[in-house]
């Protein structure tokens, strides 16, 4: 090659050979395939092909040369880029297209097609250059990519189809709850209720969302000590717990509700929102009253009979002649017994209604508190020559309290600690001071309790479910000896392992003040 | 002379217990069941003592109390309440009773409180 003249190449005479010779092996040597076909001729035919064509469609050049380039479709005839191929060269315009084409072997690739016109001095087409290249692989790629397209759109479709149901599930439940709620935003504002709360305040949307809390109504929430409750809530994250609210409620009247509000554990959109549940409590309050009242007027009605009975028991035993027969001496002395004993469960009765109404009379009067447990042993072990109760330790104290309830939680602790340890007869009371508290701890080998069932056996009426049959009663026991602790300022609980035994132990302050801060 | 009881109580198991027990005991008792009658009964039979129940229908026993009270002739006579309600006891004392006997009682300490508040001990 004689010359390269900006870029244009040169030929003389002398070296024309070798010049040619040069630019076909240039050709031969590029990656992509090329072809000349001669638009002169019918049905274009290829005329020259490169080394890398051959290489690309497995066919050799003699199987190449003289066929219009269609042969590499075989019979994938239908494919949309012919139609762009044809216009192309029916306006003489260069074009890309990948298509699909067959080897030799019948494999298929993927061929980016690049067809040039090479027009004469008149614009007709003389020859078509095409340059090829297997994008088989770029293909395959494109394929993978929009697959994953398609699943990733259908995925993120389900997502928020999903999220949509389970908003309009959650909603759905919000709305249906038969409680009162109130999202607060964080002056206070009401950003929303739910339908429960319309219906029970009879009230509208309008009227409530946007408001103030303290403005709704006629005023009902903007009770001072509520304010500085909910106030406590976002600084504090101190829930507002079952506060109770009396008020005469517009369009409803004189309703008890109670109320529990809490921070929204969220970042974000909702952070710093208050959620308050309100509760209608009111007839709740007043069954509880009825019940109440039931108890008290029950345990009323059967005292009187029972007064006759063992009035009437005691006149018998009076008359009982000494030469009476042994047998009628022993069913009275049995009704005796079991007269007192139902005493005893109305006794219970009584107590627990009283507590419940509140009217626990304390009559304080300082006494000796060891000498207290003693008597209180004492008269258990009249009663049950099975056990043996063993007492360690002392107190040395004066205790200022009600000694007769304390006597009863004493004898009731031991009652219970025999009651429920039949196959084991030792009980042990262990007396010390601990601080500035008296403490007590009453400790039996018996049936034991399960962990669940221990914090239940504490409320009224609670009876542990495979104990029932085993060991009567009436679950009242307990609850009374709690409130009596309580109302001294003391603690009662249990640690027990089911089949090992419990032990009950209560403290009581010595120093009443600073005890019930102390408890506090 | 005996010293003259009189039990008021809308219970006849209660009335006939008491009535029988203070009766063996030597007292002179008057059993009435309705509080109604008692002021009327007190002014004709001029008992040296009351017992008395407080849950009674119609007039109960600390209102008839008052009533009683507040009159001079019956402001300072002898009344024990008997009662099984839990708060009775403050009812009572409030009301004017001389003492108070929760049900049930023991015979033993029903007699002891009888003689007791009689007058003429």
């Amino acid at each position: 090659m004689d010359n390269l003249n900006k870029g244009e190449f040169t030929f003389s005479n002398d070296t024309i050979k070798n010049d040619f010779e040069l630019l076909r092996e240039a050709l031969d040597a590029s990656l992509s395939g090329i072809i000349i076909t001669d638009n002169q001729q019918p049905d274009n035919p290829i005329i020259y092909c490169n080394k890398a064509f051959e290489k690309i469609t497995g066919y050799s050049r003699s199987q190449i040369i003289g066929h219009n380039c269609r042969f590499l479709q075989k019979d994938d005839r239908d494919q949309a880029e012919r139609a762009i191929m044809r216009e192309a060269i029916k306006k003489g315009d260069h074009c890309v297209v990948d298509i699909r084409n067959y080897r030799l072997d019948g494999t298929l690739f993927w061929n980016e097609l690049y067809l040039a016109p090479i027009k004469d001095d008149q614009g007709k087409i003389k020859y078509f250059i095409g340059v090829q290249n297997d994008v088989s692989r770029r293909k395959k790629a494109e394929e993978e990519l929009r697959v994953n397209q398609t699943k990733m759109e259908q995925r993120i479709r389900e997502r928020t189809q999903s999220l949509r149901e389970s908003e309009e599930y959650l909603a759905s439940i919000v709305q249906t709850v038969r409680e009162s709620l109130i999202v607060l935003a964080p002056d206070y504002t009401v950003l929303s209720v739910n339908n429960h709360f319309l219906r029970t305040f009879k009230v509208s949307r309008e009227e409530t969302e946007g408001k103030s809390l303290y403005q709704l109504g006629n005023g009902q929430w903007d009770i001072k000590e509520l304010r500085k409750l909910l106030e406590q809530i976002l600084p504090t994250n101190n829930p507002v717990v079952d506060f109770e609210v009396t008020h005469d409620f517009p369009h409803i009247g004189k309703k008890l509700m109670l109320v529990n509000a809490h921070r929204i554990e969220l970042e974000g959109n909702y952070k710093d929102r208050i959620l308050i549940a309100i509760e209608d409590i009111t007839e709740r309050k007043s069954i509880e009253q009825r019940k109440d009242d039931f108890l008290s007027i029950a345990s009323h009605e059967l005292k009187t009979p029972l007064t006759t009975i063992k009035g009437y028991v005691q006149i018998i035993n009076r008359l009982m002649p000494d030469s009476a027969d042994e047998k009628l001496k022993n069913a009275v002395s049995k009704t005796t017994v079991y007269v007192e004993r139902l005493n005893n469960l109305i006794g219970e009765l009584l107590d627990v209604s009283r507590i419940q109404s509140g009217n626990i009379e304390l009559h304080k009067e300082p006494f000796d508190f060891d000498h207290m447990v003693d008597e209180a042993a004492d008269s258990i072990r009249q009663a049950n020559s099975s056990h043996e109760i063993v007492i360690n330790g002392s107190t040395d104290c004066q205790f200022n309290g009600d000694e007769s309830h304390i006597t009863q939680v004493v004898t009731n602790l031991l009652s219970n600690a025999i009651k429920y340890s039949p196959d084991h007869k030792q009980v042990s009371v262990h007396l010390s001071v601990v601080s500035d508290f008296i403490k007590m701890a009453i400790t039996d080998h018996g049936v034991g309790i399960s962990r669940d069932e221990q914090h239940k056996i504490f409320e009224r009426f609670y009876r542990v479910r495979e104990t029932q049959q085993r060991f009567p009663g009436m679950g009242i026991g307990l609850y009374v000896c709690s409130e009596i602790i309580k109302n001294h300022g003391g603690t009662l609980w249990v640690e027990s392992e089911l089949g090992k035994g419990s032990t009950f132990s209560i403290t009581l302050p010595l120093q009443e003040a600073k005890g019930a801060e102390n408890a506090g | 002379m005996p010293a003259k009881i009189l039990i008021c109580d809308d219970d006849e198991g209660i009335l006939d217990l008491v009535d029988l027990v203070l009766g063996g005991e030597g007292f002179d008792t008057i059993a009435e069941i309705n509080s109604l009658n008692v002021t009327g009964v007190i002014e004709r039979e001029k008992p040296d003592l009351v017992l008395l129940d407080l849950w009674m229908p119609v007039l109960s026993g600390d209102q008839l109390l008052r009533t009683l009270r507040s009159n001079p002739q019956t402001k300072h006579l002898p009344v024990l309440v008997i009662s099984a309600s839990s708060d009775g006891k403050s009812i009572a004392m409030n009301a004017g009773a001389t003492d108070f006997i929760p049900k049930p009682f023991d015979l033993d300490s029903l007699v002891n409180k009888v003689k007791r508040l009689l007058p003429a001990n």
